[in-house]
């Protein structure tokens, strides 16, 4: 408890965690009316079959992820930029239990900032829809509920991501040079590779395949939500033993 | 020095064992053993690349020996029950987070050793940062940083400091503190190690040395001991009749040569003899002083010899 308490101050006490969380649920909200807008404008008659309300209103993921990816790394990465976290070291000498105590305070900030940015999305883009006549999601609706708790922890296993990665690249460039193409390259370019890569980096990449967390519809092509989100949460786990030995085990 | 001590500070050897450490084709450290005591100060001296820093970090569990240990009272750090109590650790005084306010730095780490505020401010008290609390680390000068990096090796209250430079960059009042500081930090028992490149800072602080060159031990013994073994001694006399004292020089046999200033510089003997053949002849002398070869030359010297063997040897 006391690691978490030490590893909460480190982050609440400097200005970039708070840039990061707001500007991760403005971006996200932001971005969602945005994409919304364009349907504003159409008549109900104009939707595909199966369209999807709900997932329809998270599209600012697609940039909120990347920040709070960030967020995730930069709970490590300055430790090792300015060198502090040598002193972190004398401190708690069990390199797992310090690395487990950022990881545990790094998942309550995403997940507090995945329910904000998932709600205010999904609120404001709903009362949209419902303005402009369209069909809209509510929250009894069946499934809406469970995939707006897999929007969340969908953005939780995102920060733990963005957490291993720095943890392994140890530097705040790279980490988001790493995240950008995680998240936001392969799944725009991967589909359009042939054969099993088409599916391997379209269908199964993690991130590609989580995002079926926040669908209600079933949509051609995804895996199915639980699917989706097995799959993100074994790349998180993957990752994380990744970054754990190599933060246990390289000379600082 | 109010507050420092919550409980009796235990110190414990330092202790290094065969430690050895490579980078590639390179030996940082090369099989290098010796022991800080309690209740001494050791100056660990060594020309930079000499491999201080590489030791202080196998000591602080950052690198991992290639070979042999390094321990603190027989344990390695990750060994340690209570590693904040046992052990205070200044490394860079820059690794701080620019943006953080030293208060904030400071609770950071007082909260994972279990400690509450109110250790915050007894130790930014004891290093004279009270007024600065809320500034950034990012502001403060490095003389401040240093002072901050003392506070977190402290706020354990540990039997056990080591300190890598830590009079790097400090104006001559901070020098004075930190020397003071440390004085008294081993006066009450503890283990004090710190890293310097300038045998001068190690002069007016330092029980014990360990000089260490090309990541091989040079010396390990007290400073008073390293003094004695290393200069030669020597004597300035100066006289209102120069030509009467050279001569009563000369024919008492002692080894002299004359400096520009007119005086002399007698060597291999001491003060009381150069007086006694001065007052046998009746010569007025206006300065007798025993003069040191500066330990600042002692150390180039010694140090260079360890280049130039580690040269022929590669």
């Amino acid at each position: 408890m006391n690691l978490i308490r030490s590893e909460w101050t480190k982050l609440r006490t400097v200005r970039s965690t708070w840039i990061a969380a707001l500007s991760a649920v403005a971006a996200g909200v932001a971005l969602s009316v945005l994409g919304a807008t364009d349907l504003l404008s159409a008549s109900p008659s104009d939707l595909p079959a199966g369209w999807d309300p709900t997932s329809a209103s998270l599209k600012g993921f697609l940039f909120a992820q990347l920040i709070i990816g960030m967020l995730g790394a930069l709970s490590v990465t300055p430790e090792f930029g300015t060198g502090m976290v040598g002193t972190s070291m004398v401190f708690v000498p069990s390199r797992s239990r310090l690395l487990a105590a950022k990881a545990a305070v790094v998942a309550a900030i995403g997940l507090t900032v995945g329910l904000v940015t998932t709600l205010l999305s999904f609120t404001v883009v709903q009362l949209m829809l419902k303005s402009a006549g369209l069909p809209a999601a509510g929250l009894a609706d069946p499934g809406v509920a469970g995939a707006l708790v897999g929007a969340a922890l969908y953005l939780t296993l995102i920060t733990l991501i963005g957490l291993a990665v720095g943890a392994l690249a140890r530097s705040a460039t790279t980490s988001l040079a790493v995240l950008v193409g995680a998240l936001l390259l392969v799944p725009a370019l991967g589909p359009s590779l042939p054969g099993v890569l088409g599916d391997l980096f379209g269908r199964l990449w993690p991130i590609t395949a989580g995002q079926s967390a926040y669908t209600v519809v079933p949509v051609d092509g995804m895996v199915a939500p639980v699917t989706g989100l097995i799959i993100l949460t074994l790349a998180a786990v993957g990752v994380s033993v990744a970054g754990h030995a190599v933060f246990r085990l390289r000379d600082v | 020095m109010t507050k420092l001590t919550s409980h009796p500070p235990g110190g414990v050897d330092i202790e290094a064992s065969g430690l050895t450490k490579r980078y590639g084709d390179k030996l940082a450290v090369d099989d290098l053993s010796f022991t800080a005591r309690p209740g001494v100060v050791t100056g660990f001296l060594g020309p930079n690349g000499a491999g201080k820093s590489t030791t202080m970090r196998m000591l602080f569990g950052l690198s991992r020996p290639t070979a042999g240990t390094i321990t603190i009272g027989g344990r390695r750090l990750t060994e340690l029950d209570d590693p904040a109590r046992s052990i205070g650790a200044l490394l860079d005084a820059r690794a701080v987070h620019p943006h953080r306010t030293a208060a904030d730095h400071l609770l950071a780490f007082a909260q994972a050793a279990g400690l509450g505020r109110r250790r915050v401010g007894e130790v930014l008290d004891l290093v004279g940062l009270t007024s600065a609390a809320g500034r950034r680390a990012g502001e403060f000068s490095l003389g401040m940083q240093q002072r901050l990096g003392i506070a977190t090796a402290l706020l354990g209250d540990p039997g056990v400091l080591v300190l890598d430079e830590p009079l790097n960059g400090l104006d001559p009042e901070g020098i004075r503190w930190m020397r003071t500081l440390m004085r008294d930090l081993a006066g009450q028992g503890r283990t004090i190690l710190f890293s310097s490149h300038l045998m001068s800072e190690l002069e007016l602080t330092a029980d014990d040395v360990i000089v260490v060159g090309q990541g091989r031990l040079i010396a390990e013994t007290t400073l008073a001991k390293f003094v004695e073994d290393n200069t030669t001694q020597a004597v300035t006399v100066r006289a209102a009749a120069p030509d009467a004292l050279a001569r009563a020089l000369s024919e008492s046999g002692v080894i002299f040569a004359v400096q520009p200033d007119s005086s002399f510089l007698v060597t291999g003997t001491d003060t009381s003899t150069v007086g006694k053949i001065a007052a046998a002849e009746g010569i007025a002398l206006d300065e007798l002083v025993r003069v040191r070869e500066s330990l600042e030359d002692v150390f180039l010297r010694l140090t260079h010899d360890v280049t130039e063997y580690g040269s022929h040897a590669s």
